[in-house]
């Protein structure tokens, strides 16, 4: 039967191609669009998964880079019990790299306190330094040191024992990290004071802590804890937290957009919990972030899905139509089959098999157009973009496609089934 | 139709009628046609265009439902078969040989032998049958030839040698000489006759040409879908 249906389409190959291509298009396009959210995922995951402790910010600041708080409270953070080390951060955008303006993809002064970076048990950073350099000491406190990516020492063909030019101040390079990831390689690490200077933040100024636990308490647990010692208190700033900035990062915009689409909920669940009371800052664990974002990753699986919907539906009618028009040419071949003992359920069965194929067939060959296109975009920019095709939506594609190929042949197959053998052969 | 070759029916058809209904009028076929085809004979059918033979054909055949009266082939009223008996009826008890060969155009010459049994799978026994099919047919160098690439009366041999494939009692041919030359023609009834004597098998062929027609065939004439002579 198989091989029947095989002959039939081979025999009818403009045709056979036609919805083969129709179907590969659809296919590769719904490969495509899920792999952008997949991507997301992927690297959002992967990114989290590298920072175990908890972020803590300013309510409603998107990014460190947007968060103020008083550097005093540190040294009350690292006092609650369950905290390990409390690493107090200042983060700045660099607008000028070696004189050439940045936009896309943005690079960040990281200013970090060297002494309490030394105490952390997992750095992402000094986890992921390369064999070129080292990471900061306490040697470097002061002093106009830094610790770049290999994107960036590429990009300006820098590296150990170089300087490079950081909105005019010329930092000497240490080190080399690469840490892989799009939303970790844009930082350029330098001691936490440095980064004060430049930026002209105040001396009792942090933009945020990272809190390392002691593994005593569940995170959750330490975050309430946190929250709690800080409930009611004030964040006095010179400028409000800027949530609508854009940073010329497409994957940072979105991180952007997001905290916005979530600053409702989040708003909210505060004030039930804690009925007047406001809450300063925001303590985020790492299974924070991850809900957060399959949340929103819920939302944008909706919208690719009617997206998606539009090319299969397109795709859809293209099989009908194709077997359609071959049913009505092979109406002759049905008489014969059935004047020679085939049942309707063996006609049925020949139809859909000749789906199917094109379906599967279809399948394959979109999953691997998907798989390029993926490639080919992540290959040429890979600064700006991470798709991800895993293999469970190629197989779910795949699978997908099948289920589309049979449906599309069902409706041919029920019409070439009540043909009349007797009726079928007089047409000849 | 006269009983000289077995005394035992093969056909019986009683009191046969077949309406068609075209736009809003109804066309009578078959009007009450009544006969019987004794086993193991070569029935000849016989008539002008629109008489009611092909009709008559395919009603035996169990390809369409007459409208009233009963068709009992080797005992059995198949105008009474459920869907199903009827498509296990033309599988394994007939078989058809058409006036335009109507082979499957993808398929080899031993694959169109075979198509009957491509659904419930094609057995080393059924293959090495159909092989020897097309030998007794003198096509054995061409098995794998497409029907493009075969002649006319070529094409009517592997017709008539996959209507043999499941060893029918009946086989049901109708103008199986309408498109080949008087000698090809003559070649292909050849072959039928042949290979009824050898299986046994009564043949129904509908046909205009009458120089077919050897003695001690049967003949049925229709006219207007009325049996006008035996």
């Amino acid at each position: 039967m198989w091989r029947f249906a095989i002959q039939n389409l081979v025999s009818r190959p403009l045709r056979s191609l036609l919805a083969l291509a129709g179907l590969s298009v659809a296919i590769a396009g719904m490969v495509g669009l899920f792999s952008v959210a997949e991507g997301i995922d992927q690297m959002v995951n992967d990114t989290f998964s590298r920072i175990p402790g908890l972020a803590i910010m300013q309510t409603g600041a998107p990014l460190p880079l947007f968060s103020r708080m008083p550097a005093a409270w540190g040294e009350e953070i690292e006092k609650i019990e369950g905290v390990r080390v409390v690493n107090p951060e200042v983060w700045k955008r660099v607008n000028v790299v070696e004189g050439q303006r940045v936009i896309a993809p943005p690079r960040f002064l990281f200013g970090t306190s060297i002494s309490k970076r030394q105490e952390l048990k997992v750095d992402v950073y000094r986890d992921a330094m390369t064999e070129q350099g080292r990471f900061l000491e306490t040697s470097d406190r002061g002093k106009l040191h830094a610790v770049i990516s290999q994107k960036i020492s590429e990009e300006h063909d820098v590296g150990v024992g170089d300087t490079i030019d950081l909105d005019g101040d010329a930092f000497k390079i240490v080190g080399i990290y690469h840490c892989g990831q799009l939303m970790l390689d844009v930082s350029i690490i330098v001691d936490i004071d440095v980064a004060r200077r430049l930026h002209r933040f105040d001396a009792d100024t942090v933009c945020a802590y990272y809190v390392e636990p002691d593994g005593t308490v569940d995170s959750e647990i330490l975050a309430e804890r946190i929250r709690e010692t800080f409930r009611g208190r004030e964040i006095e700033t010179r400028s409000g937290v800027v949530g609508a900035i854009a940073t010329g990062h497409p994957l940072i915009d979105l991180l952007l957009a997001v905290q916005n689409w979530l600053n409702g909920g989040t708003r909210a669940a505060a004030t039930d919990s804690t009925g007047t009371e406001e809450e300063p800052i925001e303590v985020r664990t790492a299974d924070d972030w991850a809900e957060r974002f399959d949340e929103f990753s819920a939302d944008l699986n909706l919208f690719l899905g009617v997206m998606t919907g539009i090319g299969v539906v397109i795709a859809v009618l293209s099989i009908v139509n194709t077997m359609l028009m071959s049913v009505t040419e092979r109406i002759i071949e049905f008489g014969i089959l059935k004047a020679n003992g085939w049942s309707r359920r063996d006609v049925v069965m020949l139809i859909t098999c000749e789906s199917a194929l094109i379906g599967v067939a279809g399948g394959i060959c979109g999953c691997l157009l998907g798989l390029l296109g993926t490639e080919v975009v992540n290959g040429t920019w890979p600064d700006r973009i991470q798709l991800y095709a895993s293999p469970g939506l190629l197989l779910f594609s795949l699978a997908f496609s099948a289920v589309l190929g049979v449906a599309g042949g069902l409706y041919p197959a029920t019409w070439a089934m009540r043909l009349s053998p007797m009726e079928a052969i007089r047409r000849g | 139709m006269g009983s000289e070759h077995d005394a035992r029916a093969m056909i019986e058809i009683a009191d046969l009628t077949k309406d068609f209904a075209i736009g809003p009028s109804t066309v009578r076929a078959l009007r009450g046609v009544t006969a019987t085809v004794p086993a193991g004979c070569c029935q000849f059918v016989l008539g002008p265009s629109g008489s009611g033979k092909s009709t008559l054909l395919y009603l035996l055949g169990a390809l369409d439902r007459p409208t009233s009266g009963t068709i009992t082939v080797d005992g059995r009223m198949i105008n009474e078969l459920s869907r199903e008996e009827q498509d296990q009826f033309r599988r394994h008890d007939v078989g058809f040989v058409f006036q335009s060969f109507n082979l499957l155009g993808n398929l080899s010459a031993l694959d169109n032998i075979l198509a009957p049994f491509l659904p419930v799978g094609v057995t080393g026994e059924l293959r090495a049958r159909a092989l020897e099919l097309l030998d007794r047919v003198g096509l054995s160098g061409r098995r794998e030839h497409r029907p493009r690439e075969l002649s006319g009366g070529e094409q009517q041999r592997v017709a008539i040698a996959r209507a043999l494939l499941k060893q029918p009692k009946l086989v049901l041919a109708d103008e199986p000489t309408g498109e080949l030359d008087h000698q090809t023609g003559g070649e292909v009834m050849g072959y039928l006759r042949a290979l009824r004597q050898d299986l046994g098998t009564t043949i129904v062929v509908v046909t205009h040409d009458e120089s077919y027609i050897e003695p001690g065939d049967e003949i049925l004439r229709l006219r207007d879908g009325l049996v006008v002579a035996e």
